[in-house]
């Protein structure tokens, strides 16, 4: 770690020149460690991406293996921990094929509406005025409309139990949250006296906002993001339930639920093991987002 | 302030027509046409052209836009008065279902006072419960009260509403029917019992477990919205003066500082009118209520597209109304704000 004392030596700031220079992420870093909460979620989080992926990866198509024989057959460790649904197949590594794609669409979606509002955003936010106007316009009639119901008709319409739906449909629907918060920003930044410099300087348009003006944006950009993938998890879930998402063969955490309904008197824990995923993921994101918002924003005190 | 809500009800017409043209915009957009029913092998291709001129769907977009939003829209038959007694409603305007022939606004009118019922009920109870919750858990802030009801405020706060709804299903239907022996459990699907023709009671007993369901998300929100008001009401000067002029905390709390807590919580009250009417669509499938929402889910899964188009729209409008009434009641109820 360098010290001001490397830096610049003078004799008469010895303490202050011992003290050490932390960089911008450094700080971040020690302000989102002081957040017990979040670091759980980030561990809870790590947790079910690591079932997600590694589970799948190790079992491949065998979440699909229907049995007869194992018709809500009793756990067997280690193979099948959670025992067998009710038509035989292995609930352990169902769930883990479920998170998984809760997780894929949840980030995807997520890709689409941070994509979305910062353009949308930026532009908005950039070029101001009549442009700012319509896309604020625009933005309020997204807003206006029912966004489930709009999802709902898109996936119901465009194919059902088409992942790639699903994503883009809660990303067309979704990117306006993320729109305002960078068009916020950039409303702003743009009167700042670097972007006045660089504009001064003869940069064009695209590295202003590509290389000065994006980068300082992106913290509630970030944040949005964390909630923004708690809140597509339950879209895509709830879709699922209903019979739109995802449905059987493939995994859902929704569909498990609309499944296990059927079931609360002979396998009631049926319900428990999705909804269980479900939440954690839920909460995890949300207090991933909280903390997150905490440790980035520049408004906090510097410590050193 | 009659200025203002006419400004804003001007303001909101573009807005609506831009939902209209989304909307159309994505059933038109989706594969298949509505003469899918009619392809079969037994119909000659010719009869299939002409059905598709019939429908005017040879038009070209811009045409059967304006088409679908003249007829919509024409909602409200002036009879060439301008007594608004003299206005009768025009039928027909929003076309036939596909599934049953019956007009879109009797599907719809049938299904609105279910849905009002039970988010209304869910409304009311949220208000009853969530505003003392909240106030306690201001008053008594950082104490283990406090604590305890932040944590359920944010738990319950994340928890989504299909699966609170199942779980509610499981306890309160199947647990609670165990528990007694098979002797009592609450109904869980549906408005009334079988013959009881509109019995207040049987529908209230319906109404239990949806309602606690679609209450804890409420709850959840509504204390956490209700502490973060009443805490910065609490640290005001003007309470901190009361305190120490030493009127009975009764007074400061309820005369003083809950009034003014109230008005960020009168406007979650305006903008929670639109759900009255597109409400809790995952609930009421869940629990099978007949509902507008369920109305809505069950079309999508049909295809039904005049009942989904005039849902849709009618939920956007619902939408811009609340956002407008709780703008006014915001200024109503403040008095530093001038319209």
């Amino acid at each position: 770690m360098t010290t001001r004392a490397d830096v610049a030596g003078s004799d008469e700031f010895e303490e202050i020149d011992k003290a050490p220079v932390r960089t911008y992420w450094q700080l971040v870093r020690q302000r989102f460690m002081r957040h017990r909460l979040a670091v759980i979620s980030l561990v809870v989080l790590a947790v079910l991406i690591a079932y997600g992926t590694i589970v799948p990866l190790l079992t491949g198509d065998a979440y699909k293996d229907a049995s007869l024989q194992k018709i809500w057959a009793p756990p067997e460790f280690p193979a099948a921990p959670l025992g067998y649904d009710e038509i035989g197949q292995n609930v352990f590594v169902r769930l883990a094929k479920a998170t998984q794609t809760s997780l894929v669409i949840g980030f995807a979606a997520v890709l689409i509406i941070i994509g979305i509002g910062s353009f949308v955003g930026s532009i908005a936010g950039y070029v101001g005025g009549k442009v700012d106007n319509a896309l604020m316009r625009f933005v309020d009639i997204v807003l206006t409309l029912p966004i489930l119901f709009i999802i709902l008709m898109i996936v119901g319409f465009f194919g059902q139990g088409n992942v790639w739906v699903v994503i883009f449909a809660i990303g067309l629907t979704g990117w306006t949250l993320a729109a305002r918060l960078i068009r916020g920003e950039f409303l702003t930044l743009r009167e700042s006296d670097f972007v006045q410099a660089a504009r001064a300087l003869g940069a064009g348009h695209r590295r202003i906002v590509g290389r000065h003006m994006l980068p300082p944006a992106m913290s509630p950009l970030i944040v949005a993001a964390a909630l923004g993938v708690a809140d597509a998890v339950v879209v895509e879930a709830a879709l699922s339930f209903l019979g739109f998402g995802i449905s059987r063969p493939e995994a859902s955490l929704g569909n498990m639920l609309t499944n296990a309904q059927d079931y609360f008197i002979r396998a009631p824990l049926m319900v428990v093991w999705p909804g269980v995923i479900l939440i954690l993921m839920v909460l995890a994101a949300s207090f991933l987002g909280d903390g997150l918002r905490d440790a980035l924003d520049p408004r906090q005190k510097i410590e050193t | 302030m009659g200025q203002y809500m006419l400004r804003r009800v001007i303001q909101a017409i573009p807005i609506l027509i831009g939902v209209s043209m989304i909307v159309f915009l994505i059933v038109y957009a989706s594969p298949g046409d509505p003469t899918d029913r009619f392809r079969t092998p037994r119909v000659p291709p010719e009869q299939i052209e002409a059905l598709i001129r019939s429908y005017g769907l040879d038009k070209p977009l811009p045409e059967q836009y304006l088409a679908w939003a003249t007829t919509f829209f024409h909602v409200i038959d002036f009879n060439n008065s301008v007594n608004p007694l003299e206005w009768t409603i025009n039928w027909p305007a929003w076309g036939y279902s596909f599934i049953d022939g019956r007009t879109v606004m009797d599907k719809i009118f049938m299904r609105l006072p279910p849905t009002i019922l039970l988010m209304g009920t869910a409304l009311i109870v949220t208000i009853v419960l969530a505003i003392p919750i909240g106030i306690l858990a201001a008053v008594r802030q950082y104490s283990w009260t406090d604590k305890i009801i932040t944590t359920a405020a944010t738990f319950g706060y994340a928890l989504p509403s299909f699966l609170l709804g199942t779980y509610v299903l499981w306890v309160g239907g199947v647990l609670v029917s165990q528990w007694t022996g098979g002797q009592f459990g609450f109904p869980t699907f549906g408005m009334e019992s079988l013959g009881s023709r509109g019995d207040p009671l049987d529908i209230g007993m319906h109404l239990v477990l949806p309602v606690t369901s679609l209450a804890i998300l409420s709850i959840a929100a509504w204390s956490r919205y209700t502490r973060s008001a009443m805490l910065e009401v609490l640290h005001q000067d003007y309470v901190r003066t009361a305190k120490a002029k030493g009127l009975p905390r009764r007074t400061v709390i309820y005369k003083h500082a809950l009034r003014n807590a109230l008005i960020p919580v009168v406007t979650l009250l305006g903008l929670s009118i639109p759900t009255l009417i597109a409400g809790a669509a995952i609930t009421e499938t869940i629990f099978s209520w007949p509902g507008l929402g369920s109305l809505f889910i069950d079309a999508v899964g049909a295809k039904d597209y005049p009942v989904i188009m005039a849902v849709a729209m009618l939920s956007g409008a619902a939408v811009i109304f609340g956002n407008l009434l709780a703008d006014v009641l915001y200024g109503f109820v403040d008095p530093r704000i001038k319209y």
